[in-house]
Order: structure tokens, then sequence, then C-alpha cells
């Protein structure tokens, strides 16, 4: 596959070294995904589940998509870093609003890497007894898995780097770029490249 | 492995104790160094080569071997883990390499944990 340089988009493309899915791929992949969530989840109205802030356009493209009856709510979690690990084990920082027992959930993923974070979401909210939990995940990384967690439907599966755009970001930047892509070592280090 | 007075393990470095508490944020079960793998014995049956993996994680049933290493100087360790491999097909295990581990220490926001793994060459991908 040839290598596909980043369309302009102001001043985050310079810091892009490579489109690893064009805008284009991921709605047609996005419109797929609905298809089968459709068939699946006719009739049951389902909640679908997101953890901000990352999954925000992938939710959004996808709802819109979704020719069905269904409910969205988002959750937050504070991540493992200097400032939240004084406070002990992982939180949520925002809980769903809709009570969830005996409800279908497709918890709605925009990347899965080690899937840390997930297996907790997941316990968390299977012990509120739904009657369904499956997985959606936009973007999966399955070499960097450390937790098996089973995915009921999955977009893309992508190597192993630090991609950034549609709603993935570092440092919360590249979040807007309407496609995916890699980020140039030296955005990464900090330092200049050579 | 060895336990410091609190109970905690001895840890080779700095990297596997940050790892160790990450698990621990996200309520991952972990053993330190438990199990060491023999990989060559001699003739006498005296063992020659071994490998223990730094993490198991019992939900999983998977070992975990961090490296530090830079890539080429990562052959030794490849070579241990294609052995691990053929002497022992049934056992999962995952070696997480030096640019895994920046790429998730970045992720979580521990810049300053990652900076010793930032090297160049570190961050080159294979073609």
């Amino acid at each position: 596959m040839s290598r596909i340089l980043p369309p302009d988009f102001g001043e985050l493309s310079p810091d892009i070294s490579e489109v690893l899915f064009t805008a284009e791929q991921i709605q047609a992949r996005v419109l797929n995904l609905a298809a089968e969530i459709s068939a699946e989840y006719r009739d049951k109205n389902p909640v679908l589940v997101g953890v901000l802030k990352g999954v925000l356009f992938f939710m959004a493209d996808l709802l819109q998509a979704l020719p069905i009856a269904a409910e969205v709510d988002f959750l937050s979690v504070a991540n493992y870093s200097n400032e939240s690990r004084s406070q002990g084990l992982v939180r949520l920082v925002k809980d769903l609003e809709t009570p969830i027992e005996g409800r279908h959930i497709l918890f709605v993923e925009d990347v899965i890497d080690t899937g840390l974070t997930l297996n907790y979401l997941l316990r968390t909210l299977q012990a509120r007894q739904p009657a369904s939990l499956e997985v959606c995940v936009l973007f999966n990384k399955p070499d960097k898995r450390l937790i098996d967690i089973p995915l009921r439907f999955i977009g893309f599966d992508i190597p192993d780097r630090f991609v950034v755009g549609y709603g993935l970001d570092f440092r919360e930047k590249y979040r807007n770029l309407p496609y995916v892509g890699s980020l140039k070592p030296s955005v990464i280090s900090g330092k200049p490249g050579k | 492995m060895s336990n410091s007075e609190n109970g905690k393990p001895h840890f080779a470095g700095p990297v596997e104790e940050t790892f160790a508490k990450i698990l621990d944020y996200y309520g991952i079960d972990w053993v330190y160094e438990p199990r060491t793998f023999p990989l060559e014995v001699d003739a006498n049956g005296n063992l020659i080569e071994a490998f223990t993996p730094d993490f198991y994680l019992p939900q999983q049933d998977l070992y975990i071997e961090l490296t530090t290493l830079r890539p080429h100087l990562a052959r030794y360790k490849n070579r241990r883990m294609r052995l691990m491999q053929q002497l022992y097909p049934d056992v999962k295990i995952k070696l997480l390499k030096r640019r895994e581990l920046r790429d998730m220490l970045i992720k979580y926001g521990l810049m300053q944990e990652a900076e010793p793994i930032q090297g160049t060459q570190a961050q080159l991908r294979e073609p």
C-alpha cells in the first residue's frame, strides 16, 4: 500500500507523517458498522455508551447512520496519571445518567489498545446487570492487548503506532483532524526532527 | 523475586515499578517474577539458561516481559522469547518493547517516566 501524505489541515498537517485512514474511508466503515449494528439491535432500543472525549466524532457519525431507535450516554474516566494515581484506583469522573439494568448496552470505543481502561469500565457496567453488554470499536490495536476482551464490532485493526485525528489526541491536540494519521516521532519526543 | 520489608517486590527498575502501579490503578492482579522457565540444560541436566518473565497476570493467564533496550540491543531478549514459544507453546507471554512502553507512559501523561526511553532509535519504526 502506498503512503498517503496528509492533506492540508492548517497548522496541524506538518506534524503528521502519514495518513492511515482518510475521512472517506472512515465514513464508509462507519456506515458498514451502523448497518451491522442496526441488524443486531432492531427493536431492542439499545443504549450506546461512550467514553469522553475521544469517542465524540465516532459516536456522532455512528448515531446519525443508525436507522433504529437508540439512546446515547457518556462516561468520563480519570486515566492513570501523576495527578490521579495519588487517589488510588481508577474512578469515574462522570457517570451515566441512564439506568442500564435490563437494557441492551453497546459500548462504543474510538480506540482499544491494552484494554486496561475498557476492562475496568465493562466490569463496572456489568455489575449494573444490563440485559446485554457488547463492544464496538472503531480502531483496534490487537498487538497491544494485555487484557482479552470480546469485541462484537470492529472498524479497523490498526498497527501499533501513535495515531491521532477523528477524536484521537496527543496532549489534547489533533482531535479535530478529519482523518487518522501517525504523528512524527519528533512531535512525540518534543525534539526537533533531523 | 525478592521482597522488601513492606512486602512489595524489589523491582528491577523504575519502568517495572511504574507498570505495576498502572496495573494496580486499573485493578488488575499481578505477580512479579513468579516463575523461572528453563531454556537450556547440559547433558548432565544442569541448567545453562533460564528465563524469568517480569510479570504474571493470573486473571489473564498471561506473562509479560518488559524491555527498555533499544531495538538493535534486544536480540538476546527476542531469542529468549522465541525459545519460550518453542519450549512452552501453551504459555501465553507478551514482550512489551521499548517503544510500546514509551507510548504507554506518554498516553498516561507520564512524560518524566518516559524520558529515559525516549531515544531517537526507539521511535524509528522498522520498515
